[in-house]
């Protein structure tokens, strides 16, 4: 019934926070009922890009240590009433919550939400360990960059040997233009070395820095390519069948701005 | 109903493809095309299959070969004396696998043991062990393989392979795309050219490395 998934990358800077915002904006917006929990405790970013910093009480260290209970820290979402943010500290690091108070946590999130997102720091150490605990499936973001596909094939090799066998793949900021150049690694490059199966395929796009700092997912923009992605996205975790968007190539009118650097 | 044509069984090294006797090659495709067609969820993509070598003719084997490989199904004949082996492994992570076959060495019969390794290896997995090793999927870049036999890899090699690494001049590397960063036979190493090679221009048949006059060659072989 309700679903936990793990949105990790490995490397940081691929854009798991702003996957994990629209992924649970979106859901939020097909009626589902959602909770975003941060688990990048000392480095938190969640709440920023929902535009709900000023908004926070408790977190998530308060919760694991039992001072609170979860629904006191929750804090819904401004203009969705059915998405929660459960924030996570910022003073504290990764030490203070581990595997098995996450795992109890999420028990109880179950009786209560549809879909329970978990917002994973980078890196592999304890931080991932105790993100990954409670995932019944994991979300991999990378890019098109030799580096980030790197280190999405150890996450997932790390997945694996937590017995965590259903990986989808999310491939972020994808620049079109490099690619057909073949400057960028291109989807077939990706899946040779991956081979798991991709839900999302996000363009790079200027609207996702605009509304990071706006705290508005762009997954709320009707014209952003990025948000259009993150709705097919959103289409194909609730088991619809999305084709995958084609990018527009490069018109005759942005070539000229190019060329004249405008 | 008559006895089926093709049957498939499942071994510990993966599926195991028997023919019944005196069928033709024309019976044998229609009804793995049936097969296929009926069980297209059960034959998920990087599906290893096995068929005793000699059981069909090989321009027949080929065929079957390509029909498995647009399937999405890695499909190999094996070498009859490899079968047996391969089962008497239990199909354990390969740690367990290397755990296993190391205390199994120990008690010295280094080399007519073999691990199998049923998934990829993917960036920063390991194994090492004293016998060989088969991997039925691929080596990603960052996965390494330290084996005291030989290496045979059903699938694309792009990590470090060291094969013979407590001096076996024999040993060899097999890899249907052979592309690891950097080949180890015994003492002597290989690397990549520093040039990624585009995706047309990488190997598109088996290949085997081997120590030939003191070097290592590499030379496209026959499955």
């Amino acid at each position: 019934m309700s679903e936990v998934i793990v949105i990790t990358s490995g490397k940081g800077g691929v854009g798991k926070t702003t996957t994990t915002a629209n992924l649970g904006m979106g859901l939020a917006m097909r009626g589902k009922k959602v909770v975003l929990v941060d688990t990048d405790t000392g480095l938190r970013n969640l709440d920023l890009l929902l535009g709900l910093e000023n908004r926070i009480m408790y977190d998530l260290v308060d919760v694991t240590q039992g001072r609170v209970p979860y629904k006191k820290a929750l804090v819904r979402h401004k203009k969705q009433e059915s998405l929660f943010l459960l924030p996570t500290s910022q003073v504290k690091d990764k030490t203070a919550v581990n595997p098995e108070e996450l795992v109890k946590l999420c028990t109880e999130l179950r009786k209560e939400f549809d879909y329970i997102l978990i917002d994973c720091p980078a890196g592999i150490e304890q931080g991932f360990q105790t993100a990954i605990a409670a995932a019944d499936c994991a979300i991999v973001v990378t890019m098109p960059e030799i580096s980030a596909v790197r280190d999405a094939d150890k996450i997932i090799g790390e997945l694996g040997r937590a017995d965590k066998e259903n990986v989808k793949l999310v491939v972020n900021r994808i620049r079109p233009q490099m690619v057909e150049k073949g400057d960028m690694l291109d989807m077939e490059d990706i899946n040779d070395i991956l081979s798991i199966e991709c839900i999302g395929q996000v363009p790079d796009d200027e609207m996702v820095v605009t509304s990071t700092n706006r705290g508005e997912p762009c997954i709320l923009m009707d014209h952003s390519l990025a948000g259009q992605a993150y709705r097919n996205i959103v289409g194909r975790i609730l088991g619809e069948k999305v084709p995958f968007m084609t990018f527009p190539k490069e018109g005759f009118f942005s070539r000229l701005k190019r060329v004249f650097n405008l | 109903m008559s006895e089926e044509i093709v049957r498939i069984k499942g071994t510990k090294a993966g599926l195991q493809l028997l023919f019944a006797a005196g069928a033709t090659y024309a019976a044998i495709e229609a009804e793995i095309r049936e097969k296929l067609a009926a069980g297209s969820g059960f034959f998920c993509r990087g599906t290893v299959m096995h068929a005793l070598a000699g059981s069909l003719p090989e321009e027949e084997m080929e065929k079957l070969r390509r029909l498995f490989h647009e399937n999405g199904v890695i499909f190999s004949v094996s070498r009859a004396h490899f079968a047996p082996q391969a089962e008497t492994q239990r199909p354990s992570p390969a740690q367990e696998a290397v755990q296993a076959a190391s205390s199994q060495a120990a008690a010295g019969e280094e080399t007519t043991q073999m691990v199998v390794v049923n998934r990829t290896l993917r960036g920063g997995q390991e194994v090492r062990t004293k016998c060989s090793v088969l991997v039925c999927g691929n080596v990603n870049p960052g996965a390494q393989i330290i084996a005291g036999g030989s290496i045979d890899i059903r699938g694309t090699c792009r990590g470090m392979v060291h094969a013979g690494a407590y001096g076996n001049q024999e040993a060899f590397v097999i890899a249907d795309c052979l592309v690891p960063t950097q080949i180890r036979i015994a003492d002597l190493i290989a690397r990549a050219p520093d040039k990624t090679p585009a995706a047309s221009e990488r190997p598109t048949r088996p290949e085997r490395a081997s120590i030939k006059d003191g070097q290592i060659v590499i030379e496209p072989i026959e499955r």
